[in-house]
């Protein structure tokens, strides 16, 4: 894995702004304004020792970036002209809010909570038949979404509007912690609750970020219900924990704001950035983190020689995707604009593409390829166990890749035994862990504004109790 | 004569409008957000609520807490530095006010930075300490700052004027508090405005150093994100307000003593 510089990032940046600026639209010229998170996308600019070589032969290489192929690509296909202007956003909220503030964009890759959110805006358009014809052998996204993801895109609908119908997914992960297995056992990594274990008081993190935050807290408040046999063995067991640790009134948010008081107590902070960085040079020993980000971590501790661990507690993480989704105020209707970003999100899903993504950002795409075996190839050349080598274990993850069940021994990787824990378990968990995962809804107005005072009232000094205690 | 004066009155259209737009408009905006509710209805609920919460008006404190210390610690090292830098006998006088504003040219994360790893020796888990942390790390961002209008005013100030106080019997700490002080009012008071707003707000240095508690810039930036623009702007307001009767209160001081010296 590799992690384009941030210069490179801005460059282009900079250079599309550019672009924008001098050339008016001609009258051939498709202008498609995309905007995605920073490092996001693969930027191209590969070393030649960095080729990627797959058994069947394939050899993948990112020169350009990938925004730059999809122009000539498009040009290619469909005889066009597309400009891509494509910028980057931080955070949810402030692609959101820049989008409400009046900046258009045709394309954009929010999180599925915020995806789900404009949704019930009416924000979002609809994907064309054609992008969703599984009978055409070009389009690569709908032929190749994995199948277990597609499962759980299908669950969910807003307003009677089925997500899948506005959004095509791009990376997937769950929620997570990195721990440093010369400290903290895998038992006590395996629960939330480690959060509040005092015996590492002021050596943890955990993200500044009021969803990431909340979810922690609300499985620790409901860990005796959703750890009991009796829940565990419910038929609708996955309805059931989805429900609870959606759960938004205001016992339960009162609940998580007297845990998330003693998580701050206990925490070496809230970080925006930092706790990757702190992971590796050790000034911390756990951490809350999205799985793509842990690989990250990872990497980099390996090269430093740490070894650090990825862990989804036992009560149940939270399964997130980012998906690009098409905003009407940009498209405005414009058929020509419409194919172009559909083709958009239909190039990034193309297997070699989702391996040149995978590869230089380190988070999962959430393409298995269908009839196409290369991303499966791509993970088994990234993790499987050199032949010498001992302590290999058999690691199934075919939930992943294919929709019959008979067929999942045949996506195994043999891999060392401790990736059941590090890169690989982060990328690709396994399908116990993975069905205890739950997708958090968006909030609507009222418990956003409830969340968001509880929020406020963990971070602000407290008055009344200094008042009280001094 | 008439045509010149009409050209002379052109030069300023550009700073009219650069106050126009930059200035006036983006506070009326802050204005209008702060002092409506969701639905455009001119409201002061946001306001009211602002000082009825102990968490907010704990946050308020918090910051001023801060920005006050931090303000008082910067000026008790920066005026003698100052004034030994201004006033004081020595070669290389620019080489030496070189090191103190030397770090203003680097960029402040990456002087935080620098400074997080020392305090991380000293103490080994900073997140034991984060309010001492904040104020050090402040201390240190902010004090090139108060140093430069200190020095400036120090550098101006008549050495016949020290002379003329020693002559009528003053000594060194009374021609200090007596002469040397009120006439370099105007310095303090622009070193402390340049210190004090910022360290209300610059909540980067509280994320830098682990300190989890909001100040008010970590508080507006999280009603944006909640897209909760009313109370966001209306946090900013309030801030402007503090702004404005800090001024206020320093430019009565200043006349105040400038009166006092005519009498």
């Amino acid at each position: 894995m590799r992690r384009g510089s941030f210069w490179i990032a801005s460059g282009v940046v900079l250079s599309s702004l550019l672009t924008g600026c001098s050339g008016e639209s001609e009258g051939d010229e498709v202008v498609l304004r995309i905007s995605n998170w920073e490092e996001y996308i693969d930027l191209g600019d590969w070393d030649e020792e960095e080729l990627i070589e797959l058994e069947d032969g394939t050899e993948i290489i990112g020169e350009n970036s990938l925004i730059e192929d999809f122009e000539e690509w498009y040009y290619e296909t469909y005889g066009v002209k597309v400009r891509v202007e494509y910028s980057t956003f931080g955070t949810n909220e402030e692609l959101y809010n820049q989008i409400t503030i009046g900046d258009t964009y045709d394309l954009v890759c929010p999180s599925e909570y915020m995806i789900m959110k404009m949704l019930n805006e009416g924000m979002l358009l609809e994907f064309s038949e054609d992008f969703k014809d599984v009978e055409n052998e070009e389009n690569y996204y709908v032929r190749g979404l994995s199948p277990y993801i597609a499962q759980r895109f299908n669950d969910i609908n807003i307003d009677g509007k089925a997500l899948r119908d506005y959004a095509a997914g791009y990376m997937w992960g769950t929620l997570g912690i990195v721990y440093n297995p010369e400290e903290i056992s895998d038992e006590e990594a395996s629960s939330w609750k480690l959060l509040l274990n005092t015996s590492y008081r002021k050596r943890m993190t955990i993200k500044d970020s009021v969803r990431d935050a909340y979810f922690a807290a609300i499985a620790i408040h409901y860990y005796d219900q959703i750890t009991d046999e009796q829940f565990l063995a419910l038929p609708d067991y996955k309805e059931q924990l989805s429900a609870m640790l959606n759960r938004t009134d205001v016992d339960t948010v009162a609940g998580v704001e007297e845990i998330l008081s003693d998580i701050k107590d206990n925490m070496y902070a809230f970080e925006t950035d930092s706790g990757k960085a702190d992971m590796v040079t050790g000034k911390v020993i756990a951490n809350q983190q999205w799985s793509g980000d842990a690989v990250y971590t990872m990497d980099q501790a390996d090269e430093d020689g740490v070894e650090l661990c990825y862990a989804m507690p036992e009560e149940g993480s939270n399964l997130w995707f980012d998906g690009w989704v098409m905003l009407k105020k940009g498209i405005e209707e414009d058929p020509r604009k419409q194919q172009a970003a559909e083709a958009f999100a239909n190039f990034c899903a193309r297997p070699d593409n989702a391996i040149r993504n995978m590869y230089y950002i380190g988070y999962t795409s959430v393409i298995s390829g269908g009839d196409d075996d290369r991303i499966f190839q791509y993970v088994d050349w990234s993790y499987s166990a050199e032949e010498d080598e001992e302590d290999v274990v058999d690691y199934e993850i075919g939930y992943f890749f294919t929709p019959d069940e008979e067929e999942y021994s045949e996506y195994t990787i043999t891999c060392s035994e401790d990736q059941t824990r590090r890169q690989l378990h982060a990328q690709y968990p396994l399908y116990e862990e993975v069905e205890k995962s739950v997708i958090m809804y968006f909030f609507p107005a009222q418990e956003n504004e409830r969340i968001n005072r509880m929020w406020t009232n963990v971070r602000c000094f407290d008055l009344l109790e200094f008042l009280k205690i001094k | 004569m008439k045509t010149s004066n009409f050209e002379r009155k052109a030069l300023a259209i550009p700073y009219a409008l650069f106050m126009v737009f930059f200035v006036i408009f983006p506070l009326l905006v802050i204005l209008y957000y702060g002092f409506t509710d969701g639905e455009g209805h001119v409201s002061l609920e946001n306001f009211l609520n602002f000082f009825r919460s102990a968490k907010t008006v704990g946050t308020l404190i918090y910051s001023l807490v801060i920005a006050v210390m931090v303000t008082a610690i910067c000026l008790l090292i920066a005026y003698p530095v100052a004034y030994i830098l201004a006033k004081g006998e020595y070669a290389r006088k620019h080489a030496f006010l070189m090191v103190f504003v030397l770090p203003m040219w680097i960029n402040f994360t990456l002087r935080i930075t620098a400074m997080k790893e020392i305090l991380t020796v000293l103490e080994g888990n900073l997140a034991y300490h984060p309010f001492m942390n904040t104020i050090i790390c402040m201390v240190y961002d902010f004090l090139p700052f108060m140093i430069m209008p200190l020095f400036n005013s120090l550098t101006k100030l008549d050495n016949s004027m020290l002379e003329a106080s020693a002559d009528l019997g003053a000594n060194k700490w009374q021609t200090i508090f007596k002469v040397v002080i009120p006439l370099t009012i105007p310095g303090i008071v622009s070193g402390i405005t340049m210190v004090f707003l910022p360290a209300m707000t610059n909540y980067v240095v509280l994320d830098m150093v682990y300190n989890s508690t909001y100040i008010m810039g970590s508080l507006i930036g999280s009603y944006f994100n909640a897209y909760d623009w009313n109370n966001g702007s209306l946090i900013s307001a309030i801030l402007l307000m503090f702004i404005g009767l800090f001024t206020i209160i320093t430019n009565h001081l200043i006349a105040g003593e400038e009166g006092g010296r005519r009498r």
